[in-house]
């Protein structure tokens, strides 16, 4: 028998494992405690991280439907490391959830689309994943089953986004009816700049683009991230969005090569538009999810800047961006869940005075801003920096100094928050959030994260290595 | 003309023209009866291409399953003539400029595309034998993916859609 | 030789082709020689192709019509009798014979009673949807085998073809519950709905039974594949079960008692059909008849083997003095013995309430029938049918 599959395949495999048992799980209803059942379901996670690091091999399954090497293993192991936090961080909200073990299973199976997703070497494929990786969110999206805003919020993701994935799958099909194939590696050659075949493009971007949130596609982005409980929110702006960033390079640098210099244009106009937008509209928000959406938002329009590089610099920078993005935007979500979770309270004026009673949540409030502002001594500086630099390889000045330039009114709003907990005195200070262990565990990880990844110069070193193959 | 050309005339204009209905006509149920008249008329096609599987799926999955949940949600809404929303004149310009403009770029792309003439020599691929191979074959992971997607979809359902038992007063709202 | 419509080289030909009985010793009276004659008279006499093709395909259109009509007559005075012999009582006895052209003379005053629409009504729809329904009946009837080599449409795909197209029925009741603009009609039809849409899962796995075992799709290949003997023999236990559940998920599907929910008299008057009148009342009940016979028909061709003489493994002997009665008195002996079985269960079995229905449905006959499938499938594995 041959054992390729279920090596090459581990990660979903043990993810498969894990939506089986708890699938069991709920069916037999034998655990009704749900820290119990909580403990189990992080101890699988952790598993299921570990084992991301060893025994990778490349190759390719199915005909060329699955294939896998170092970059891609990374890729997941990044997903799968912010799904461990965000297990992490949703302890306290999920505690007293009736729906425990659905939210498990959907998210799961969510993230074992991503991973389909990001291995597919096939349109086919690639769809498949990109809505089992969707299709659940919008579930996830109302598990705040009582609120209105939550079930609000859940509407407006599934409608725009069965939308979105329409568009794309009419490029697709264009696509396909040009080429006559779904494979990526067959289809690559066949491209002509035909104006069907551009257009084509043009949709599939729009679909990615809508996924992504970058503007003129983001309108759902603040609605669904205001309405979704805070743990799909995060799951939703750091994972959701790092596995289409994924497999966008993908389809980019390799799918639609031929057209680099149409895609550059179209990905200058896109990036300009997210980061000014994103910034403008993040400063005036007042709810901090409202505000981590738009801030989310620019963010994505910095990974297309370092995109529009079209080689490896630029690849291994947005992974390496997306690493720390994960640790430092995780981090502050954190700090919301726990806000959250504890008086149910959202907004920026919310946390005045947090700091006089949550010394240490302030401080990773404080530290993940920073580095998602990109402040020197945090990874963020040089994640940014990294991108800066890739986004200006190709000598387009106009683009980078505007970018800059928002990175500085970006400043702005990150310091209102920091501002409102360090110094703002308000009447009555809020009281002491007593974090579960494991949000406090999640808290370090994240600080930690958002700090090293800025020394460990070698990490972007290896990440350089694997891309360039 | 032939036999098959008259039947691919009648079946285009159906499809056309039910398409068209589905967009203008006032009444959503119209709306949707013309959507199922499409898909038959998509069948016909897929049958004329000696694709009888497909062209039954077809009528099983949006025909029969999908349009009669859609009459189901019609039926429970609202469908006063008055309810429906009036668009400003400037949103109904906006609207007709894209749409018209998405639609005059796709014609010109589609125009302007190189066009082979279709191979009219009949092939098996759409014949359920040949469709359960490569089923198993060479589309077994995307097959075996959607199926996690059908369960996916299902547990997200019950649980929006599952009344919780009511609360008796006094007894703490568990969430 | 058959009657075939085929789609082949994408061209729609009228497929008439002589077989000089290869099985000979199946003394069925040839209906197909008249098709072939009458195909080459006219391709005689008329030159345009197409033109005699489309004659063709009308002449098949309305014999099946005009044999959809008698067997409704007979079907509703059967219903009558068996209604009347169930409850000791006579039935009908006055018009006719042994009150045999009652329903002949019920058709003439539903002709010419007076068609009422509602005025609030929705009139396009409430038109067209007792065409839809006898329509989707129709259409299932073309790959029904009626006897050896006799078939309108023999497509790949015929199980597959006859679940989804009757499906479509669903369709025009949901229309005309809607466009009656009557909140009986339109409970009716939501009833009626959810039943055939749940019902339909246990049809098709329960058909799904025998495709394994068979192997094909197509019901000519199924019917043929009952040569040594019959699925519901061949296929023992598990095929007995599928039966059964087929027999309980088509009455179900077809709206028949005990499954007539969308239209039960003491809740909502009439169901779907309350405000039709007239003919357009009496196309409904056309479909439901012909529907009893399709159901009738799809159980006696996939489990009963259609046309096939009663056949006994190798018992040569036996199995030629079967063959001696005609392919066509087999089947339709079968269907019309299915027939009976469920016009019974009408005057058997009370009416269930709606939560009964379904929990019938989704908690018993669904699961039954998965763990059946799963049973067959080991079975045709192992081969452990005969």
């Amino acid at each position: 028998m041959n054992f390729d599959a279920f090596i090459l395949m581990k990660s979903e495999m043990s993810l498969t494992l894990i939506i089986f048992f708890l699938l069991i799980l709920k069916v037999w209803d034998g655990i009704k405690d749900n820290t119990a059942l909580l403990h189990v379901v992080n101890f699988l996670l952790l598993i299921n991280l570990i084992t991301g690091f060893f025994g990778n091999t490349d190759g390719s399954l199915f005909s060329g439907m699955f294939h896998t090497n170092n970059t891609i293993y990374l890729e997941k192991n990044i997903l799968k490391l912010g799904m461990f936090i965000i297990s992490l961080q949703s302890f306290d909200w999920l505690k007293n959830h009736k729906h425990l073990l659905e939210f498990y299973i959907l998210m799961l199976c969510t993230l074992l689309g991503m991973d389909f997703m990001i291995s597919s070497n096939n349109f086919l494929m690639f769809f498949l994943g990109l809505e089992l990786s969707s299709i659940p969110l919008a579930a996830l999206a109302n598990f705040d089953l009582e609120k209105r805003k939550s079930s609000e919020s859940a509407l407006k993701m599934i409608l725009s986004s069965a939308f979105a994935s329409a568009i794309m799958l009419f490029g697709i099909s264009i696509l396909y009816g040009v080429t006559g194939t779904l494979d990526f590696t067959e289809m690559a050659p066949l491209l002509t700049t035909s104006q069907l075949s551009i257009l084509a493009f043009l949709f599939v971007f729009a679909g990615f683009a809508f996924k992504l949130s970058s503007v003129p596609f983001h309108l759902w982005t603040a609605d669904v991230y205001e309405g979704a409980p805070v743990s799909v929110t995060s799951y939703l702006s750091v994972i959701s969005k790092g596995s289409i960033v994924f497999i966008f390079i993908t389809i980019l640098f390799q799918l639609f090569k031929s057209y680099d210099t149409i895609w550059v244009n179209v990905l200058n106009i896109s990036l300009l538009l997210s980061i000014t937008i994103g910034n403008l509209f993040a400063m005036r928000q007042e709810n901090i999810k409202r505000f981590l959406a738009f801030s989310s938002i620019a963010q994505m329009g910095y990974i297309l800047l370092a995109l529009t590089n079209g080689t490896q610099t630029g690849e291994s920078a947005a992974i390496f961006f997306l690493l720390v993005y994960t640790f430092s935007n995780l981090g502050a979500f954190g700090v919301v869940a726990l806000l959250s979770a504890e008086t149910g309270k959202e907004t920026i004026s919310d946390m005045k005075g947090f700091y006089v009673n949550n010394k240490f949540a302030s401080w990773v409030m404080a530290i993940c801003l920073f580095s998602l502002a990109g402040i020197p001594p945090t990874a963020g500086f040089f994640a940014k920096m990294f991108l800066v630099t890739a986004g200006a390889e190709k000598g387009n000045y106009t683009v980078i100094s505007i970018a800059v330039l928002n990175m500085v009114v970006s400043l702005y709003y990150y310091l209102r928050i920091i501002k409102a907990i360090f110094i703002d005195k308000p009447d009555t200070p809020l009281a002491k959030l007593n974090g579960s262990m494991m949000m406090k565990i999640s808290f370090v990880i994240c600080i930690s994260g958002a700090i090293i990844m800025g020394f460990a110069s070698n990490l972007f070193e290896y990440i350089n290595t694997i891309t360039g193959k | 003309m032939d036999f098959y050309d008259i039947l691919f005339w009648i079946l285009s204009v159906m499809a056309v023209g039910c398409a068209l209905g589905v967009v203008l006509s006032r009444n959503p149920i119209h709306s949707v009866i013309f959507l199922i008249l499409t898909f038959f008329a998509i069948s016909g096609h897929y049958l004329i291409m000696n694709a009888q599987f497909l062209a039954i799926v077809n009528i099983i999955v949006y025909a029969g399953a999908i349009m009669v949940l859609f009459l189901y949600i019609l039926m429970l809404m609202n469908l006063n003539a008055d309810a429906e929303p009036q668009k400003g004149l400037l949103v109904q310009i906006a609207g007709i400029l894209s749409g018209g403009t998405l639609f005059l770029v796709l014609l010109a792309a589609t125009k302007s595309a190189h066009n082979e003439e279709i191979n009219k020599v009949s092939t098996n691929v759409g014949l359920i034998t040949n469709l359960g191979k490569l089923l198993f074959t060479k589309y077994v992971l995307p097959f075996e993916i959607s199926s996690v997607l059908f369960l996916t979809a299902m547990i997200g359902a019950i649980v929006i859609g599952k009344k919780e038992p009511q609360l008796k007063n006094g007894e703490e709202h568990i969430a | 030789m058959e009657l075939l419509i085929l789609f082949r080289n994408q061209r729609l030909i009228l497929h008439l082709h002589f077989k000089t009985n290869t099985v000979n010793q199946f003394l069925t009276i040839s209906f197909s020689s008249i098709a072939a004659a009458i195909h080459n008279w006219l391709a005689l006499s008329i030159p345009n192709e197409t033109l005699v093709k489309v004659i063709d395909l009308t002449i098949t259109g309305v014999l099946l019509l005009g044999f959809l009509v008698i067997l409704c007559f007979f079907l509703g005075y059967m219903e009558r009798k068996v209604a009347g012999f169930m409850q000791a009582r006579y039935g009908p006895n006055r018009v006719g014979p042994y009150g045999s052209l009652q329903i002949v003379a019920d058709t003439v005053k539903l002709l010419f009673k007076e068609g009422l629409t509602p005025k609030a009504s929705d009139k396009f729809l409430f038109h067209l949807a007792p065409v839809i329904i006898v329509v989707a009946s129709l259409l299932v009837m073309a790959p029904i085998a009626f006897a050896s080599n006799f078939q309108i449409w023999d497509i790949s795909i015929g199980v597959l073809y006859m679940s989804s197209v009757s499906s479509i029925a669903v369709i025009g009741i949901l229309m005309a519950g809607y466009s009656s603009y009557n909140k009986y009609s339109l409970l009716g039809a939501m009833r009626s709905g959810a039943q055939i849409v749940s019902y339909e899962l246990s049809v098709g796995l329960s058909l799904i039974a025998i495709v394994i075992l068979s192997g094909s799709l197509q019901l000519s290949h199924i019917v043929e594949s009952q040569r040594d003997g019959w699925w519901i023999y061949k296929g023992h236990l598990p095929i007995i079960i599928s039966f059964v559940i087929f027999l309980i998920a088509s009455t179900a599907e077809i709206n028949r008692a005990p499954f007539d929910l969308a239209e039960a008299e003491q809740e909502l008057t009439a169901g779907f059909h309350t405000e039709y009148s007239g003919m357009k009342f009496a196309m409904f009940l056309l479909a439901e008849y012909i529907n009893l016979f399709v159901v009738s028909a799809i159980a006696a061709t996939i489990f009963f083997g259609g046309w096939m003489p009663f056949h006994l493994g190798h018992w040569e002997a036996f199995n030629h003095i079967m063959n001696f009665i005609p392919g066509f008195i087999w089947f339709f002996g079968k269907t019309f013995f299915i027939i009976f079985i469920i016009m019974q269960f009408r005057w058997t079995f009370p009416r269930l309430r709606v939560d009964q229905l379904l929990t019938l449905e989704w908690k018993y006959l669904l699961p039954i029938s998965m763990v059946n499938t799963i049973l067959v499938t080991v079975m045709a594995i192992m081969g452990w049918h005969f």
